[in-house]
């Protein structure tokens, strides 16, 4: 797909956009059930491969938080094809570069590389989807090095210990109030044994999306696909428990004191529809949300930092790419000594005013000029679009939800983002966090 | 003059691997010299500039000056009041980031093609027009304050904080680029435009561009941007380290788990052996999931989630610069495996196999910043700042054949010497 020129017609530059799609994204599906997907840029003889499987903490048992994550890290131990750390050195000698990581819905992995080694890269992954081999001393090793992890993560961080502390009570019946990383007592308890079930049970071809983005041809990759990973067998899926968690009907503050904080910080996090309830009111919330909350441009910035300098930060975001319910976090650094109520107060009110005199024409339609613009920029390099690509889909998108964005953003009125902030002020699902010494 | 160059991104025994891009080296009607890549595969345009310099020359007192004055280039300008700036950015397309270093002032700058005049407008803005408002002033001192607070709160900030105020010993290097809580107040608004005038100058300047975009544009806006800087005779070159520290120190925090940094001399970037230099730190601690420390500490003994290594070239001299994070019982343990690791490069250097893998990275890599605009445009800037020279796309690759082991032992065991590291330890001691 050719670009060039376009700029000569930036007028009708827009409209195109819309009408092609953001990445012209090229896909198929194997008989396994496995879903390939194809961005082709051909500015650089470079690819990057991701392989998302569509699983993340959420399908653990009760009992063994941190497996998910657990067994991410020993995808990394090889194969008999590919014993030891044959795949990593391979990647390392030929100058590409990967990594790998968790989240509550989904696992990923990663590479980048030369584009001449695609199909021994695409063999190497593909193998390492059902052939790892494992033994006890890898996994007790292994164990210890998550135990850094997460003591480098959280343990040694009050910040993060308040969030998770936070997290788990806003969500006390959903996976999402787990941490990823796992509890520390029930990492230490995991073993072997669970290692190898969850590995069976999980890693199989129609739990997983692969993402080919950069110097590649959909023909060579959608061969190399069936060549590799289209001889292993169908599994059985089986999802993580769908638990929905309880309306919030007390008021809950939590307080972390640790004698190395030195600043204060209050935050808030909120339980809010995600976009798989719908694209277009998750959409509206965001823009809502950018306008009121995000950066140095946003309303109750203006107000409480520059005008009646309260604060030296206030801010806020939304994060709806989830399964479950999604999430707003608040944030704010107070420049006096002020409590955790107080603080929420201040807020509450200011988002009262700003909401009564209304959001402005001019606002909304720089959010969703931004949006557009956005999409341009996501398309320069070749690990963004297969990350974007990757994460929406094993969320639950289609391809079209996701090329097609920008015509929704366009279809969205100022009416839906009130509304939007209207439901988001009303609603009681949250719990506040202070950060002390 | 135009003087096109024919770059060799890397050179393999496979021909069909050979991958070459056209660069151009420009200079505008005002003087300016910078690189260019035309890239028209996407609506948009790069630009990646350093200004030499940076906050280590700020006034003895006055520490986080250069910091300060860079926080609020976007605080408001001449034409655009207030947040005006920040919304037309939004409104445009165009980002820009400019932030202080020990030695230079950085800068990024990106816009979508549509909003080409606008963008480059914004960026002249910026750069040239800033307010220094006195009310922002106070605002942004309160913000870096409120971060320096957060810094010296996580083990691993504060950890390379005192690793370079005790390892940098008496040199200006020692410095924090934000400052402190008490220098930050000396610092008035005229210091303000003072650090501006002076850090700001034609001649400190660098520029790379690639994008959608063409050179004859490209020179008229960066002559719009830049043109009206004044030229300046001084020198803006931070004066070297001597002594460096060695040994080890501890600061005491509550914490689980104590957070290490280390290291020793090194050299610039300029120096004939850094790419040789390069090779045996990536063996050490710098190649992902397969240098020593990271197989020794980590996948053996599970010492640790990550450890590192890396070179850290300053203009006239550089540094060797590594850090891990451990339980607070295995600090020594783990230390006494860095040391035994360093040792081992001294004596025995590296192996045939590590430094023929080294070099297949080394050459395999280079087209990872050929992927996006603003890689391009910042890898043209980069060659430029270290003075590797127009040819240096061409010759990497024999720079990098040209390595034999033997020659690269040699300076192995001239630079490495766990007699000369030094580690800060920021943990809780065992009781």
């Amino acid at each position: 797909m050719k670009l060039v020129g376009l700029i000569l017609f930036f007028l009708t530059f827009f409209s195109k956009l819309q009408s092609e799609g953001i990445y012209n994204a090229k896909s198929f599906q194997l008989k396994n059930g496995m879903k390939v997907v194809v961005v082709e840029n051909k500015r650089a003889p470079v690819v990057s491969q991701m392989i998302w499987y569509n699983f993340g903490s959420g399908v653990e048992e009760k009992g063994k938080s941190g497996l998910a994550h657990f067994m991410e890290h020993l995808m990394f131990k090889g194969t008999k094809k590919f014993p030891d750390n044959y795949y990593s050195n391979f990647i390392s000698r030929i100058g590409g570069s990967e990594n790998a990581f968790t989240s509550y819905d989904y696992t990923a992995y990663y590479q980048i590389f030369p584009k001449y080694e695609l199909e021994k890269i695409m063999q190497m992954e593909a193998d390492r989807m059902v052939n790892l081999t494992l033994t006890e001393e890898n996994v007790e090793i292994e164990k210890k090095v998550i135990l850094e992890e997460r003591f480098q993560r959280v343990e040694s961080d009050p910040s993060a210990k308040l969030d998770e502390s936070m997290r788990s009570i806003l969500f006390p019946n959903h996976y999402y109030g787990t941490p990823i990383i796992g509890w520390r007592h029930e990492i230490e308890n995991l073993t072997f044994t669970d290692v190898l079930k969850f590995y069976k049970k999980h890693y199989i071809p129609n739990n997983a999306v692969l993402v080919l983005s950069g110097d590649v041809e959909f023909e060579e990759v959608k061969k190399l696909s069936k060549k590799y990973f289209g001889r292993h067998k169908k599994g059985k899926v089986s999802f993580g428990m769908e638990t929905r968690d309880p309306l919030i009907e007390t008021s809950i503050k939590v307080e972390m004191s640790h004698p190395t904080v030195k600043q204060k910080i209050w935050k808030k996090f909120y339980r809010v529809d995600s976009y798989k309830k719908s694209i277009k009111k998750g959409l509206a919330l965001d823009i809502g949300l950018k306008i009121l909350a995000s950066g140095s441009t946003s309303l109750l910035y203006e107000s409480l930092v520059n005008k009646k300098k309260i604060f030296s930060a206030v801010g806020g975001y939304y994060q709806g790419l989830t399964k479950g319910e999604g999430n707003v976090y608040f944030y704010a650094i107070p420049n006096e000594e002020i409590n955790l109520d107080e603080v929420d107060k201040i807020i509450n009110d200011e988002m009262k005013i700003i909401l009564n005199q209304g959001i402005s024409e001019k606002r909304f339609e720089i959010e969703k000029k931004k949006y557009i613009f956005d999409s341009i920029y996501s398309r320069d390099g070749i690990l963004n679009p297969a990350q974007s690509i990757g994460e929406s889909l094993t969320i639950g998108f289609s391809l079209d939800d996701i090329e097609n964005l920008n015509k929704k953003i366009n279809e969205i009125t100022i009416f839906d983002v009130k509304d939007a902030l209207k439901s988001f002020q009303e609603n009681k699902n949250f719990i506040i966090g202070g950060l002390k010494s | 003059m135009i003087i096109k160059i024919l770059i060799f991104l890397f050179f393999l025994l496979t021909n069909h691997n050979v991958n070459s891009i056209d660069f151009e080296q420009l200079r505008t009607e005002k003087g300016i010299n910078f690189w260019f890549v035309k890239d028209k595969s996407l609506p948009l345009i790069s630009m990646s500039f350093s200004f030499k310099g940076g906050a280590l020359l700020d006034p003895s007192g006055k520490e986080g000056a250069t910091n300060l004055m860079v926080s609020l280039l976007d605080e408001g300008t001449e034409n655009f009041k207030g947040n005006k700036l920040k919304l037309s950015l939004k409104e445009n397309g165009t980002k820009i980031s400019l932030s202080a270093e020990k030695e230079k002032i950085e800068g990024t700058f990106q816009v979508v093609s549509s909003q080409i005049q606008e963008g480059f407008w914004l960026l002249y803005e910026s750069i040239n027009k800033p307010l220094f408002n006195s009310e922002d002033i106070t605002k942004v001192k309160k913000q870096i304050q409120a971060s320096i607070k957060i810094d010296k709160s996580v083990v691993s900030t504060q950890a390379s904080e005192k690793f370079n105020e005790i390892f940098f010993k008496d040199s200006l290097f020692s410095r924090n680029v934000k400052g402190t809580s008490e220098s930050l107040k000396k610092i008035s608004r005229n210091d303000i435009f003072k650090i501006h005038k002076e850090s700001f100058t034609k001649n400190n300047l660098i520029i790379g561009v690639a994008g959608n975009i063409d050179s004859e544009n490209a020179k008229k806006y960066i002559d719009y941007v830049f043109g009206e800087l004044p030229s300046s005779k001084a020198k803006r070159e931070t004066p070297p380290f001597n002594n460096l520290e060695k040994g080890k120190e501890f600061f005491e925090m509550e914490t689980p788990q104590a957070t290490i940094v280390f290291g020793q001399r090194g050299f610039g970037r300029k120096n004939k052996d850094y790419f040789a230099a390069r090779v045996l730190n990536y063996v050490l601690g710098g190649g992902g999931f397969q240098s020593r420390l990271y197989k020794e500490v980590r996948e053996k003994n599970g010492l640790v989630y990550s450890i590192y290594s890396y070179l850290m070239p300053y203009e006239s001299d550089g540094v060797i610069i590594g850090g891990f994070q451990t339980r607070n019982k295995n600090v020594d343990e783990t230390i006494l495996k860095v040391k035994q690791e360093w040792k081992k490069m001294k004596n025995q250097g590296i192996s045939a196999n590590e430094l023929k893998e080294a070099k297949t990275y080394y050459k395999g890599s280079f087209s990872r910043n050929f992927t996006s605009t603003i890689s391009i445009a910042t890898l043209l800037k980069v060659v430029q700042y270290y003075d590797l020279g127009k040819d240096y796309f061409a010759n990497r690759s024999g720079i990098i054949d040209n390595l034999k082991l033997k020659e690269i032992n040699s300076l192995a065991s001239r630079i490495f010497d766990e007699k000369n590291l030094f580690f800060m330890i920021v943990g809780k001691r065992n009781m």
